[in-house]
């Protein structure tokens, strides 16, 4: 009896799993660094520079 | 001190479902509608329920025992008494072992007092039936004190039908594989004794553990 | 303060923590696969061919090194479960809750690749062999603590009632074991266990320890990094995520 289908699909199973197990949180990771850096520019973004609004001297 | 606390919590559980004492039926209820479903897929031949009655019966109770584990905790959590449950000055684990004490009483003895009946739709043979009822009345109380403790892990939460099921069947199985089994063993001719020794010992360590398990989780979820 | 006292509480520090999980994962991982690269050359290509199973028992040297991982993570994963309960140190609940998908992981090989070493044996893909259904209600247990931790919206709440159920349930395991055992012999009679034999030649012995030494190597970079993606998730927000996330490339 062959035997090479099964030894072939039991390695296959643990390669794919493991690279789902590596795979995972480095996408994870990226994904919460790109939403800070996101999050920070749009924070810098929204805040308007100081002098604009709260001086009231020079439009006046 | 004690005493008076679940004297008064029993007696507030008590009045509470005779207001609504049709809910108590509805676990017998789903009982007999898995009965009647097993029956007919099975094709209604009495020699081949006869084989799996006792089985089929188990897993009735256990899964209309499921369903109405989300009645534990629900109405504390919802209008707040569980937050004054943990204020109080007896020990949240005393509370919540006699909660699920009446609980046990409402939902599983009517189950218990249908089993005989519903054992007659399956063709249950009737030597089996006392073995069956022993495994019954050992295996629901702790089914309802393992209960608890994944009631109080998942209080609070909305949609946690599934997740309710799939925390409890790990600690569901001993409890089933020795209550049916304990029958199977019966159905051989052979002494039940030791299945049943074993479900009576768990239920004791359950009495204390499971309480202290289900506080723990309670004060987690309420933190 | 002792430097490994003081070691211990910078680890607590979010930021800290991030910078030495994001250091030292990447040794774990290549260590882990270097050892695997002869670990399953060895398993594969040096080991000779079982005198009864053939070439199929070649499985084994994973299938074996993955059971004892899931359940070794799991006993891990109930021990910082305990830590973090006890103490209240999230750093041990960021550790428990990154072993649980790893260990789900190990579980799931272990299940397929019994089920795959079993076809050719029993000549089926599955069988209530205590092992394998003991296995089966780990993998509950563990997609149980996963669900109940991503259930909750307060992360450090999740994990403890998360970890609660992981010492539950490391409680619970062995009785579990024993009920499926009892349960097997009363059902099944006596199966013959395809992977009881402990008496392995010692030829074929060195792969197998190279796969254990291998599999925890992996388990502790795959750790790391779960652990860090976990800690930036909860850390979202802060300065130090921030200035990192725009300093990194990535």
């Amino acid at each position: 009896m062959s035997y090479l289908g099964y030894v072939v699909a039991a390695y296959g199973v643990f390669f794919v799993v493991l690279l789902w197990d590596f795979v995972a949180p480095r996408i994870d990771i990226a994904r919460q660094l790109r939403a800070a850096k996101l999050r920070a520019a749009r924070t810098t973004a929204a805040r308007p520079a100081p002098d604009a609004t709260l001086s009231r001297t020079e439009s006046e | 001190m004690m005493l008076q606390a679940a004297r008064a919590l029993l007696a507030r559980d008590a009045r509470l479902l005779w207001r609504r004492r049709g809910d108590a039926l509805q676990p017998a209820l789903f009982a007999l509608l898995v009965v009647v479903l097993f029956a007919l897929a099975l094709g209604g031949e009495a020699r081949a329920l006869e084989r799996v009655a006792a089985p089929v019966l188990w897993l009735a109770v256990l899964l209309a025992g499921l369903l109405a584990l989300d009645t534990l905790f629900r109405g504390d959590a919802e209008d707040g008494s569980l937050e004054q449950w943990m204020l109080a000055p007896v020990p949240l684990s005393w509370l919540v072992l006699v909660r699920t004490f009446m609980h046990w009483a409402s939902t599983a003895l009517p189950l218990l007092i249908a089993t005989p009946v519903l054992g007659e739709l399956l063709h249950l043979p009737r030597g089996q039936l006392p073995v069956l009822m022993a495994s019954l009345a050992l295996g629901t109380p702790l089914l309802s004190l393992l209960g608890a403790v994944v009631a109080a892990l998942t209080v609070g939460m909305r949609r946690s039908g599934i997740l309710v099921a799939l925390l409890a069947l790990p600690l569901y199985v001993p409890v089933l594989v020795f209550g049916a089994g304990a029958v199977a063993v019966a159905a051989q001719g052979l002494d039940a004794t030791a299945p049943l020794l074993l479900l009576g010992a768990g239920l004791i360590l359950a009495l204390v553990l499971a309480p202290l398990a289900a506080a723990a989780a309670i004060r987690i979820a309420l933190s | 303060m002792h430097p490994l006292v003081r070691w211990f509480h910078q680890l607590g520090s979010p930021p800290y923590f991030d910078r030495f999980a994001a250091r030292w994962a990447p040794w774990a991982y290549v260590l882990g696969l270097l050892v695997m690269a002869y670990g399953l050359w060895a398993a594969l290509f040096q080991v000779p061919a079982d005198y009864q199973q053939g070439d199929s028992f070649r499985i084994l040297y994973i299938h074996v090194p993955s059971a004892w991982m899931s359940m070794f993570i799991f006993g891990l994963m109930a021990f910082y479960s305990a830590i973090a309960l006890v103490w209240r140190i999230k750093l041990c609940e960021i550790l428990a809750m990154a072993c649980a998908p790893i260990g789900a992981a190990f579980t799931v090989i272990t299940l397929a690749t019994g089920s795959i070493w079993g076809k050719p044996m029993w000549g089926t893909w599955w069988d209530w062999d205590p092992r394998l259904t003991t296995e089966l209600i780990l993998l509950f247990l563990y997609l149980g603590i996963i669900g109940l931790y991503h259930a909750i919206d307060d992360r450090r709440q999740g994990a403890r009632a998360a970890g609660l159920l992981a010492i539950v349930g490391v409680a619970l395991l062995p009785v579990i074991r024993y009920s499926v055992v009892w349960w097997n012999s009363l059902h099944q009679g006596q199966t013959i266990s395809v992977f009881g034999q402990s008496q392995m030649d010692a030829s074929m012995l060195p792969p197998l320890f190279a796969m254990i030494v291998a599999t925890k190597l992996w388990f502790v970079g795959s750790l790391l990094a779960r652990a860090r993606a976990d800690n930036l998730r909860r850390e979202a927000g802060k300065d130090w995520v921030v200035r990192m996330a725009q300093e990194r490339a990535r």
